[in-house]
């Protein structure tokens, strides 16, 4: 049977709602109105229901963006309360697509006028993988005020229809546009050849793996690091360390969710998944997994060097909502931005680990550590 | 200088081999063919070819060395369909070299041979045990041992006179044992040696179109696969060196 670990919300034990995600009630002190004016800074598409789904702005006068979210030091129940007062309109994408469009090109929010059927009604909503909002509303018109500010890469890769979604998504990574711009272009529908709106969610997923998996081509080429080095960083009660070794590219990630955390109920649940130059099939780790992935191939090809690498999340009950794999993403960014131990011995890189994380449990799930541990090197013999 | 066309089933046949460990390497050019020795990053396994001048339908070079981007090599020759002939063609230091073929031509960039490691030095292990199979026999076994684990053992038993394949999973086991007649030759020697299957699934797939593989192995010893390719004009040997069993 699958964890909640694994599922994360999505429903897949079969009860009406999750019972770990109804557990969120938050109370805001905004009236709600059947009209919106002000700025729309994304957009969100829903998976119910694939293919027929449905979609709208995000609206709320203020950022959308999580790496300003960190850069403005917000703790975790700011965060939650901007959320909580975010509108996510909803309607049939016949209708609003082509605004929608217009708010996931531009660079800026788009000041918008938009029409609710009835009062916006308050739900908040966390999810594993998306960042939580607040108030939803079945939108019965809304008008773009305001035109796109769009940049100049991403103006070149949308207008081309001849560029596959996954080369389009790694040129605007080269052209420095985020990856959070790069997701909002993808759920709404505007990279590739043949364009469709993409639940947001599969989005963020979709982009982390498709940057990361262009990145490890780049990065299988760069010589080997010189040495292990062991980085570590945490966000909101997401503890990240992150050991490089010498060595081609292979990636192993391990996430701990501890004693009465979000996901982890009674016990301690430990997740543990690998791969080597392609990886077959969903991560049981999901979302997160790749997003580190991402973050640890960006610092990779920036020391243009190549590595076998562990990376062990561990989540303490600090955490007391999901965010959105954004979390992980910029937390790993974090880790491997700091002053990392170096010139360690393997056995010294998995013991300051443990000090780091503060638990050793999670060393027996590991299965790159003992391949690493056993597998000589040809030099050992001549 | 290098101008030469060949078979394009017998160049596929040689960049498969070398793409099976590494992305990119050196290759030597000569009056008697061409020739490479690379490591891979992880300095775990190695990789020497030859293929002599008579694999070619025609082949005239000088002494040189060329910086080659296998796996892009390995997308071109997608193209050929059997009985192409691919040709090849490069002037004295230049930085590209013609490649045409199934009516398409090429001129591919190569690589700067700095950039590229060193060649490693030529093996010296003296491994005592020694048999030569069926290519096909050995690959099935790797598959098979490849669903059970990620490690398989090698060895003989001198007293049988087996070769046998021993792989040892989370919950499950399995062993192949193939005795003297099931074997084209055995030299019975006391040997065992551990190794990843990563490596080996990969060289499997290229060692499955040899008629025989001589395999060499010790105790706790890397193991060498020795194998002709293009009818017996070309040469492959792969080195791997083991993983030590945990105590």
């Amino acid at each position: 049977m699958m964890r909640c670990v694994e599922c994360k919300g999505k429903g897949m034990c079969g009860l009406p709602r999750c019972p770990i995600m109804s557990r969120f009630h938050a109370q805001v002190a905004m009236k709600p109105s059947s009209t919106y004016q002000g700025s729309s800074p994304s957009v969100f598409i829903g998976s119910y229901g694939y293919p027929d789904i449905r979609g709208g702005p995000l609206l709320i006068n203020d950022s959308d963006n999580p790496p300003d979210w960190i850069r403005n030091n917000l703790g975790m129940d700011e965060i939650v309360n901007l959320r909580a007062r975010t509108i996510r309109g909803n309607a049939g994408l016949h209708a609003v697509g082509g605004s929608l469009q217009e708010i996931a090109l531009s660079a800026k929010p788009i000041d918008v006028d938009v029409y609710f059927e009835r009062p916006v009604a308050f739900s908040l909503n966390f999810d594993g993988t998306v960042a939580p909002v607040g108030f939803t509303g079945a939108v019965k018109k809304m008008d773009l005020l305001g035109s796109a500010t769009v940049g100049r890469a991403v103006d070149r890769i949308t207008s081309d229809t001849d560029i596959g979604a996954t080369d389009a998504a790694i040129a605007l990574s080269s052209d420095g546009v985020d990856v959070y711009q790069i997701t909002k272009l993808m759920t709404a529908g505007l990279l590739g050849k043949r364009r469709k709106f993409v639940p947001t969610r599969w989005a963020i997923t979709a982009v982390d793996d498709t940057l990361s998996t262009g990145l490890k081509k780049e990065i299988a080429r760069f010589p080997p690091v010189e040495e292990i080095r062991v980085f570590s960083g945490e966000i909101y009660g997401n503890r990240i360390a992150c050991i490089l070794v010498p060595g081609d590219w292979k990636y192993e990630m391990i996430e701990i969710w501890g004693k009465q955390t979000l996901w982890g109920g009674e016990d301690e649940v430990i997740v543990q998944d690998r791969e080597g130059m392609t990886k077959s099939g969903y991560s049981p780790i999901s979302g997160a997994y790749y997003s580190a992935r991402l973050a640890v191939c960006e610092y990779l090809q920036s020391i243009r060097r190549c590595a076998r690498v562990i990376v062990i999340r561990s989540v303490s009950s600090e955490y007391w909502a999901p965010l959105g794999t954004w979390v992980i993403r910029e937390a790993t960014r974090k880790a491997m931005a700091s002053p990392p131990a170096h010139g360690v011995s393997l056995d010294a890189a998995v013991h300051h680990a443990v000090a780091l994380i503060g638990s050793d449990r999670w060393v027996p799930h590991s299965t790159l550590i003992p391949e690493l541990r056993t597998q000589r090197t040809l030099d050992h013999f001549w | 200088m290098l101008k030469a066309t060949i078979d394009a089933d017998i160049f596929k046949e040689a960049i498969d081999a070398i793409s099976a460990l590494i992305p990119e390497c050196r290759l030597h050019t000569d009056d008697d063919g061409i020739s490479t020795r690379a490591v891979d990053t992880a300095n775990v396994a190695m990789i020497g070819l030859s293929l002599k001048k008579e694999a070619f339908d025609s082949y005239k070079a000088s002494k040189s060395q060329l910086g080659i981007d296998i796996s892009k090599m390995k997308n071109i020759f997608g193209m050929a369909g059997k009985g192409d002939l691919i040709s090849l063609e490069m002037a004295d230091n230049a930085q590209k070299m013609s490649v045409s073929v199934h009516g398409y031509n090429y001129s591919i960039t190569l690589l700067d041979t700095n950039t590229i490691r060193k060649d490693p030095n030529p093996p010296t292990i003296n491994l005592p045990g020694k048999i030569v199979i069926k290519g096909e026999d050995l690959n099935n076994a790797l598959k098979a041992a490849a669903v059970i684990s990620d490690k398989i053992a090698l060895g003989i038993n001198p007293k049988d006179q087996t070769f046998y394949l021993v792989a040892e999973g989370d919950t499950d086991h399995i062993r192949r044992d193939f005795s003297k007649d099931e074997l084209v030759s055995l030299t019975p020697a006391e040997a065992r040696s551990l190794f990843s299957l990563d490596y080996l699934k990969d060289m499997g797939k290229v060692m499955s179109k040899a008629a025989e593989v001589e395999i060499f192995l010790g105790i706790d010893h890397p193991v060498r696969f020795s194998f002709d390719i293009a009818g017996g004009n070309g040469h492959v040997e792969y080195l791997l060196a083991p993983r030590i069993e945990a105590d």
